[in-house]
């Protein structure tokens, strides 16, 4: 708040020295859901500070706390205000596209950042920025298929699976990468069965608790992202199994450390920096009349106990 | 005759029928499933449970005395992420009387509002249930908030630890209702309680200090909540901002399984810890019979709906409602 | 009596002066902090608020109707997400999409049935058991919600129709189509409570439904049809709201019901029944939206929405208490 505050009344300053007034332009942004999780907290700290770096760059913030209606009005809103681009990380990747159509008719830009939306509105993006997650998916499995060929049970192992929320694109598409790519990799491992945990480490620590009850041997446990990865840990500690893989996206700090204890075994890196920062480099460029790809990916490498001293550890 | 044995009959059913049904869920699983009756299986269910239990406890307090708590859930969260936080920053034995201190402080708040300036409780609690997340989120400026060394630390002892081969959070749970079941129903305070629920005016003639029972019932359900904080915190050594979201329904739902009438004046810790194992029981039994997670809402449905019916229904004597 | 109307009075236009307060709030306000060139006051602005303001206002309009009787209904949540699913779901199915555009109506009848059904049986199990309405729908907004998840599991339902989305986009004299259906609703419903029986009736089950039976009031039809209404609106709600997005989740909805008795309440209507009106629910309903787009118009972070938003309906809680108590009883603490 603190930091918008000062954007904008740097903003109004601007104003009175005209010259400077015709420079500036708006970019808004609306947001899944802040405050649900660090990733999506870090996020938004971080695209106010690089917004805040650039002084020709003015940013309205929302929030729409994973209400899709609330998010429809927070569009209608930034249209309403004229903004120059608008950045969008949809609630629902299906519910938001006439919303972005109408920013399409209005004549705005729209990128969307992290978590695309379906298909049938890619007429009305210029751009997605955001992580591969089909890809993130395939790695995921080829971590486990490496780590299982390593402990010699590549033709017997079970995997759970533990999704993200449903709907969601990110939670659609990492789930599909894995499901197809493991296969392809490790043929003779059988994955059980899949449950969504909804991006959230309470829900997801309830999913592997009915796992555990229901079946007596559960190999590796593929989660959507670490937060769910670490409630799925706690799970298995509490009941006392041992020896279980856990791969996961989307490396949190809990994740990076309990990887480091030894508990965890790989994950995808992804920073939430490079994810904001991206996102507001491809509005502005856009603005610039520069080229900019509409699949405009950022790399996401893999992580696992062995190589993780390349990497430093996440912030969130 | 036969008109009044079959109103034996439903009074019969309709007092113990809440414990009438406990009884049937469990041969009926147990028959369906052998590992349903385990001793690890069912001391897992009794575990999960012990959070929505501690919780349920005090929120009986509350509902007795004639009000409600929505705000549980979300104060239960920022009890959680206070107590891991302040962890780091001063250490275990001072984080936890801080967060019960701080905890407190909320329940004394609506506990004023709805005793002292006798406003509504649902709309106060509702209130407060956005205004504590909005508190906590500016505590944790949002992030999820981590225990650095989970290893090293005796926080851990209230969430994972066992007692006498018990796990401790069963223990907290049944030490708290033993404890709060003797409140409610020997000593003078319990006795108030009822009486300000049962029949608020009636209890203002008779000199009963209303205002400061009702404030005091929120005390008891604060204090439970950052109870349940503290098990949780201790259970995962970091979460959510929103780990508590939406478990005050649960929370309502187990108590008013135990039979609390919502007008208030009835209604035991006894029969909440009941409500608590049946809804406990349920998830886990639908989901070792193979059944998926919706049905238990259903189930839950039937069962509260049934429950309270067969309860109105004993007190008026008669099955239908009187109302053309 | 004319110190009773005009304390009504005060009560009653006490939201709309609230309203006028956060305009000129905002306003103010939004000149020093707002990154944005347009005034918050804008025509256009405001038109939106109004639009904005129809999911959470139509069912909130219904509620009230719920609430003067002395009931609640907290499953209007999860009717309208059920509502919502039958809404897209059935425009895929083979007859209908045989009918072309002609499934659209179709679509819209079916998802409001869906809303008109699942009222009636709230509407039925409360008469006939006589348990309290607010366990009665407790218990439903788990079961409905069930029967949402066991729809399509945990996946969305989506089905997006541009004939369908371009209605909900229209604008008529200037009107968005949800905010014709918004005002539609109140107009109607003011009516039904200021003008009918059925209206007064209301008011006398909640005043005191021993008396009104006495009186000869059929209590139990009369409540089994406002809950009939209020499933008709919140699918009204769902119907008017999934035209525009053609996607819904299986959580959608969740929280509704506590906005919209938030709304009514604010809006000056008595919990314990035989006291409100429809157009201080529609006040209270834009008092909230304006609050949010307020908020988000001075930049405000998530965390100052949620604290001050709960903060807010205390303070109007304590406000109209003090009023309440004028020359009747002095605060004592």
């Amino acid at each position: 708040m603190k930091m918008t505050m000062t954007a904008a009344l740097a903003c109004t300053t601007a104003m009175f020295g005209a010259a400077a007034a015709a420079q500036t332009t708006t970019i808004g942004i609306t947001q899944n859901n802040v405050g649900v999780d660090s990733y999506q907290t870090t996020y938004e700290r971080a695209f106010i500070a690089a917004a805040e770096a650039n002084p020709d760059v003015d940013v309205i913030v929302l929030d729409a706390g994973g209400d899709v209606a609330r998010q429809l009005a927070q569009m209608e809103d930034l249209i309403q205000q004229e903004v120059d681009v608008i950045i969008i990380w949809p609630t629902n990747g299906e519910a938001v596209i006439p919303a972005v159509r109408r920013a399409h008719n209005a004549g705005i830009p729209v990128v969307v950042t992290n978590s695309n939306i379906a298909e049938p509105g890619f007429d009305f993006i210029r751009s997605f920025s955001g992580p591969d997650n089909v890809t993130q998916g395939s790695r995921s499995a080829e971590i486990m298929c490496e780590r299982f060929t390593e402990l010699g049970i590549e033709n017997e192992a079970r995997v759970v699976q533990i999704s993200g929320q449903p709907g969601y694109t990110t939670a659609i598409e990492r789930q599909q990468g894995f499901d197809e790519r493991l296969p392809e990799v490790c043929p003779n491992v059988t994955l059980v069965e899949t449950q969504p945990g909804d991006w959230n480490r309470e829900r997801s620590q309830q999913v592997m608790e009915a796992f555990l009850i229901k079946y007596d041997d559960i190999d590796g446990v593929y989660s959507g992202d670490d937060n769910m990865g670490i409630g799925a840990l706690n799970a298995a500690r509490a009941a006392g199994r041992e020896g279980i893989v856990f791969v996961g996206a989307t490396n949190f700090a809990v994740g990076y450390d309990a990887m480091a204890e030894g508990d965890y075994w790989g994950s995808i890196y992804q920073s939430p920096v490079d994810d904001a920062e991206a996102a507001l480099q491809t509005a502005i460029d856009i603005l610039n009349g520069e080229d900019v790809p509409f699949l405009n990916y950022f790399d996401t490498p893999k992580i696992t106990q062995e190589n993780m001293d390349e990497f430093t550890k996440p912030v969130f | 005759m036969t008109i009044m044995t079959k109103q034996h009959v439903v009074t019969f059913v309709a007092k113990q029928g809440i414990l009438i049904a406990f009884v049937l869920f469990m041969v009926g699983f147990a028959i369906a499933n052998q590992r349903f009756i385990a001793m690890d299986n069912i001391l897992g269910v009794v575990r999960s449970s012990a959070i929505i239990g501690v919780m349920a406890l005090g929120v009986t307090f509350v509902v007795i005395g004639g009000n409600l708590d929505l705000s549980v859930g979300s104060m239960m969260s920022f009890s959680t992420i206070v107590v891991l936080d302040l962890h780091d920053k001063v250490g275990p034995a001072m984080a936890i009387p801080i967060m019960f201190a701080l905890t407190l402080l909320l329940g004394a708040f609506i506990g004023f509002l709805v005793g002292y300036l006798k406003l509504n409780s649902l709309i106060v609690t509702l209130g407060m249930l956005s205004a504590i997340h909005g508190l906590t989120l500016t505590w944790s400026g949002g992030q999820n908030m981590d225990i650095a060394d989970k290893s090293g630390t005796w926080f851990s002892f209230f969430g994972q630890d066992r007692l006498l081969g018990i796990p401790v959070p069963i223990l907290v749970f049944g030490l708290l209702a033993v404890v709060l079941s003797l409140l409610l129903s020997k000593t003078a305070f319990g006795r108030q309680v009822y009486a300000v629920g049962g029949n608020g005016q009636a209890a203002t003639f008779s000199g009963i200090p209303r205002a400061r029972i009702v404030f005091l019932t929120y005390l008891v359900s604060s204090f439970c909540v950052a109870t349940a904080g503290l098990l949780q915190a201790s259970r995962s050594l970091g979460s959510q901002n929103t780990v508590g979201q939406g478990l005050e329904l649960t929370v309502l739902a187990a108590v008013i399984l135990g039979g609390a009438s919502l007008l208030g004046g009835s209604g035991t810790v006894f029969k909440t810890v009941i409500g608590v194992l049946i809804l406990g029981f349920i998830q886990n039994g639908l989901l070792l019979v193979g059944l998926d997670f919706y049905v238990q809402y259903m189930v839950t449905w039937a069962i509260i709906i049934l429950a309270v019916w067969l309860d109105v229904a004993a007190k008026r004597g008669r099955l239908w409602s009187p109302i053309a | 009596m004319t110190s009773q109307n005009r304390r009504d009075l005060i009560k009653q236009s006490g939201i709309w002066v609230f309203i006028v307060v956060e305009l000129a709030f905002f306003s103010i306000v939004g000149n020093y902090l707002s990154v944005s060139d347009q005034a918050f006051m804008d025509f256009d602005n405001m038109l939106l608020l109004l639009k904005q303001s129809a999911p959470i206002g139509i069912i909130a309009l219904g509620m009230t109707i719920i609430m003067i009787n002395g009931n609640i209904d907290l499953s209007v949540g999860a009717t309208f997400a059920l509502a919502a699913i039958v809404l897209l779901d059935s425009m895929t199915w083979p007859f209908m999409q045989n009918l072309g555009n002609w499934a659209i109506p179709l679509a819209w009848g079916f998802a409001l049935m869906t809303g008109v059904v699942l009222g009636a049986i709230n509407g039925l199990i409360v008469w006939k058991t006589g348990v309290d309405a607010f366990i009665v729908t407790l218990g439903s907004m788990l079961g409905f919600r069930g029967l949402v998840f066991m729809y399509n599991g945990e996946q969305p339902t989506s089905h997006l129709n541009w004939t369908l989305v371009d209605f909900a986009e229209a604008q008529f004299l200037g009107l968005h189509t949800a905010t014709w259906f918004l005002l539609g609703t109140a107009l109607v419903l003011w009516l039904v409570t200021t003008r009918t029986n059925h209206g007064r009736n209301a008011y006398a089950v909640g005043n005191n439904r021993d008396a009104a039976v006495n009186a000869g009031i059929r209590v139990g039809p009369h409540i089994m049809w406002n809950f009939m209404l209020i499933g008709f609106l919140a699918a009204l709600s769902a119907v008017v709201f999934y035209s525009e997005s053609g996607s819904v989740n299986p959580n959608d909805g969740m929280l509704y019901e506590l906005w919209a008795i938030t709304a009514v309440v604010l809006g000056g209507t008595k919990l314990a029944g035989g006291y409100g009106s429809i157009i201080g629910t529609l006040g209270g309903v834009i008092a909230i939206q304006l609050l949010r787009k307020g908020l988000g118009h001075i930049g405000a972070d998530t965390q100052t929405v949620n604290l001050v938003i709960g903060l807010i309906l205390i303070a109007v809680l304590v406000m109209d208490r003090q009023l309440n108590r004028q020359g009747k009883e002095e605060l004592k603490i």
